[in-house]
């Protein structure tokens, strides 16, 4: 499994176009309350300096049976309304993003110190992090599967609708030892914490959609948010 | 004294920390909780007055406000950062047994789950209506929670999750505690969760609020 040589990246926060603005929108900082985009310059100013933000992906043939999805006869069991959005897939492209560990330490801190509402826009700023850092590897994913005549989806993740975060261990499988210095605990979370991982399913028929919220029970995503509030 | 209280309840409610702090604008230079707290316990009153007729109806203002959403996470957030500059001043009051807490909650994100906003706020929210919290974090096993219980004879246990694939755990958890004390009340919530759900495990509460936590507790304490 581990012969398949993964496609590794590295980003920088500048490469990211990460808007204060939006971050400020997302966390819902109200119009009444302070501006937060001095602070959040600062820290994106120090992340850029000290975060490592990378991510990989392999691409291999697969196909979804039933409500499981099949690479290398290795079966995720991810239910059916994950794999009714790949069920026209015949490869995956299996990917794992993270925005590094410094970005929830540099919370953990100031949350430590009492400073709530900052460490809760680190939070939010990581969670944008790796999601931006992502669509960046997912775009990467789409060109190089479209010179080959295949479309992709949307990305799913263990853990969110009926798959199991169980799952991660086989997701990590195809991966080497601590790629991209992204770890399983015990109970199947990685770390550090602003991870991303999954599949993208990629073929001649399958459909991306822009948005998928109907998907997701989370009321207080901060994407979710921030569609509601623009639609 | 009423008034001074009212004063500590609104700089709670809406967030102003001292006089120093910017926010809320109409309020700008004027006394925040930290130098109302430190007042009203110049003025000879109660801690315990003091936490139950001033911090704790600011913070439970801003709960039904955020239940109804009316304000967002960074507002309660301010509020608890309010609460907490109060408290600065009440802890020592609290450590000597000068005013009593209402009861022991403990609190964390079931075994298989990292995410803790949810879960904070509820405990902001706990602690500032007047119960000691005890937060255990993230990704917590069964026996962490009652390990941690037994230390707490009449404490209640808090369980959150966020994502669907961990309210296994959350019934694994309630099965576990229950099974080694069927007494103990565990109440539980998070994004996934609903009352149905809340019924099939056999646990005591479900609220989509933090606000309906602390009714929850308020009527055990009772």
């Amino acid at each position: 499994m581990k012969s398949v040589k993964p496609e590794h990246f590295r980003f920088n926060i500048s490469d990211l176009d990460i808007a204060t603005s939006d971050i400020e929108k997302m966390a819902r900082i109200g119009d009444e309350m302070p501006s937060y985009d001095d602070f959040l310059l600062y820290e994106l100013d120090l992340l850029n300096n000290n975060t490592k933000i990378e991510g990989g992906y392999i691409i291999q043939p697969g196909q979804i049976i039933s409500d499981e999805i099949h690479i290398n006869n290795h079966i995720f069991k991810a239910g059916k309304e994950v794999t009714h959005f790949l069920r026209k897939m015949n490869h995956a492209a299996i990917f794992i993003c993270t925005a590094g560990k410094e970005v929830s330490e540099r919370a953990r801190q100031l949350n430590n110190e009492g400073h709530l509402l900052e460490a809760y826009l680190l939070d939010v700023l990581g969670s944008v992090i790796v999601e931006q850092a992502m669509d960046k590897m997912q775009n990467i994913i789409k060109n190089r599967l479209y010179e080959k005549g295949l479309k992709i989806t949307n990305r799913y993740s263990p853990g969110y609708c009926e798959w199991n975060v169980i799952d991660q261990q086989l997701l990590f499988s195809f991966f080497p030892n601590d790629f991209c210095n992204v770890t399983l605990t015990e109970s199947c979370l990685m770390q550090p914490a602003k991870t991303v991982s999954g599949i993208i399913g990629a073929g001649q028929e399958v459909t991306f959609h822009k948005h998928v919220c109907h998907l997701c029970n989370s009321i207080n995503c901060i994407y979710r948010n921030t569609l509601e509030r623009k639609n | 004294m009423e008034n001074l209280l009212e004063k500590i309840a609104t700089c709670i409610e809406f967030g102003k920390i001292n006089k120093a702090a910017p926010f809320p604008p109409d309020m700008k230079g004027e006394d925040g909780a930290d130098e109302l707290t430190q007042q009203a316990i110049e003025k000879g009153i109660a801690p315990g007055e003091i936490l139950s007729n001033g911090l704790m109806p600011g913070m439970e203002r801003v709960g039904v406000k955020f239940r109804e959403n009316k304000v967002f996470v960074p507002q309660v957030l301010m509020s608890a950062k309010a609460m907490s500059a109060a408290m600065l001043h009440l802890k020592p009051f609290f450590a000597t047994g000068a005013a009593g807490r209402k009861g022991t909650f403990i609190i964390g994100t079931v075994e298989g789950d990292l995410h803790d906003i949810g879960k904070n706020l509820v405990a902001m929210m706990v602690e500032g209506n007047g119960y000691e919290v005890i937060d255990l974090g993230t990704d917590v096993k069964a026996e962490k929670f009652i390990e941690t219980a037994e230390k707490y004879p009449n404490s209640v246990i808090g369980l959150s999750a966020l994502l669907t694939t961990t309210m296994a755990n959350m019934e694994k958890i309630v099965k576990s505690v229950k099974e080694r004390n069927a007494d103990r009340k565990v109440c539980i919530g998070g994004a996934p969760v609903n009352q149905d759900f809340c019924d099939k495990i056999g646990a005591d509460s479900y609220n989509p609020d933090p606000q309906g936590v602390v009714e929850f507790l308020n009527t055990l304490a009772s």
